[in-house]
């Protein structure tokens, strides 16, 4: 043994020194315990919020929209995942029609087969009526699709068209479905004593009638004219739709196989 | 976190000499408690194994050293003592012994250290240089300086 492990050999830790060490470890394990689940817990809680939150912000927002119209006016918001997030209607048939049939939290083909098969919507679905569908989506040649391939569509000889987000805006700013919209601005574009306020107490089925009413006369005119211009029964200048203020511009696409 | 059977046995294992270097490096009881807090608290943290017992031995050794490196700088800067921590741990020092420890006592930090480690634990240079963090050579020269000095203060029949 050398003199440094002579002099300090009597230098040891004490009994009470070690116990007060373990006792202080004691009480710092059993703080340390709770404190951590409960950091688990809250971060847990947060990420659960967190989730919830965002993914129901992503359910709920609509990124295309489907208006159905004949005499009621209805608008189909859907969302991403193909499903309906939100209803309006524009008119008193149309409020009428939501308030008896609950549309949302179902893809939208089974949304639209929901709406065809009931009675209330039945009522409307007569002779003269017309069934037109309008859609603004990123994917409406999709949705179109689905739509003409529907076989209760079918039996009623749908139209469906497209539109834009600045047209639904202006539709909305004239407390009319953007669908409607389309065929008044359709129909004024033919016929200039029409505006479209008085497009208002007219049904589909009228607002169509007029229409094609204006093609045939305009058709007859030009024939008699032997003008350059003509347009074909099927399909017009490609202008049918008119334009509304903003960039966007109707497209028609797709005609029911009654016309 | 370590088991408490892990504890007790580094408990039993480690204190005495956690003990001896906080009584190199501390003047009072409250300070040493302190460290030994410290140091047990980062052992149960310490997730990693140890390859062996000397080289979980080496790391108690280290930490402490740092530890009480901490504590020294933390009461330097501390700009009042209380009164009940003033008196000293004279008590263990007694006889003959006690002149070789004041000596080792009066040096400066870092050759306490080496003196503690070489002679007491008897490390090599070589592993007291990775327990500090040193070049070997730095840890060379500390130890010869260090042996100088209690040479010149103790007499020439030491070490």
């Amino acid at each position: 043994m050398n003199v440094i492990q002579e002099s300090m050999k009597d230098i040891r830790a004490s009994e009470e020194l070690k116990k007060n060490t373990l006792y202080y470890l004691e009480k710092q394990k059993k703080r340390a315990r709770p404190r951590m689940a409960w950091r688990y817990a809250a971060i847990a809680a947060c990420l659960f919020l967190f989730l919830t939150v965002g993914g129901y912000r992503l359910y709920a927002r609509p990124v295309s929209y489907i208006s159905i119209d004949v005499n009621p006016s209805i608008e189909l918001g859907v969302n991403r995942f193909g499903k309906v997030v939100s209803t309006d209607a524009y008119n008193a048939d149309g409020q009428n029609i939501l308030n008896h049939i609950k549309l949302k939290n179902m893809s939208y083909s089974q949304a639209i087969d929901k709406l065809l098969q009931s009675e209330d919507y039945a009522v409307y679905l007569t002779e003269g009526s017309h069934l037109v569908f309008t859609v603004i989506s990123d994917k409406s040649d999709i949705i179109m699709q689905e739509i003409n391939k529907d076989e209760l569509a079918r039996e009623y000889q749908v139209s469906t068209y497209t539109s834009d987000m600045t047209c639904r805006e202006e539709a909305h700013e004239y407390e009319m479905s953007f669908g409607k919209y389309r065929a008044c601005q359709e129909l004024t574009q033919y016929d200039e004593t029409v505006s479209i306020e008085d497009c208002h107490g007219m049904t589909m089925g009228e607002i169509c009638d007029n229409i094609k009413t204006c093609k045939r006369y305009r058709h007859g005119r030009s024939e008699n004219s032997s003008s350059e211009e003509g347009t074909s029964e099927n399909d017009s200048s490609g202008n049918d739709g008119g334009q509304c203020k903003g960039k966007g511009r109707h497209h028609r696409r797709h005609h029911g196989n009654g016309n | 976190m370590k088991s408490d059977e892990d504890l007790s046995r580094a408990m039993e294992a480690y204190a005495d000499m956690v003990r001896r270097i906080c009584f190199v490096h501390l003047k009072n009881k409250y300070d040493t408690e302190d460290i030994f807090q410290n140091v047990y608290l980062k052992y149960l943290l310490h997730e990693k194994t140890f390859e062996s017992n000397e080289h979980e031995k080496a790391w108690f050794a280290r930490v402490t050293i740092n530890a009480c490196k901490d504590q020294l700088r933390y009461l330097s800067r501390r700009k009042w003592v209380p009164l009940d921590v003033m008196e000293d741990e004279g008590e263990v020092i007694s006889g003959a012994r006690s002149e070789v420890l004041e000596t080792v006592l009066k040096l400066p930090e870092k050759y306490r250290n080496v003196i503690y480690l070489y002679y007491y634990e008897e490390y090599s240079a070589v592993e007291i240089a990775k327990i500090l963090g040193r070049k070997e050579n730095t840890i060379y020269t500390w130890l010869m300086r260090a042996k100088e000095m209690l040479r010149g203060k103790l007499g020439g029949e030491w070490a």
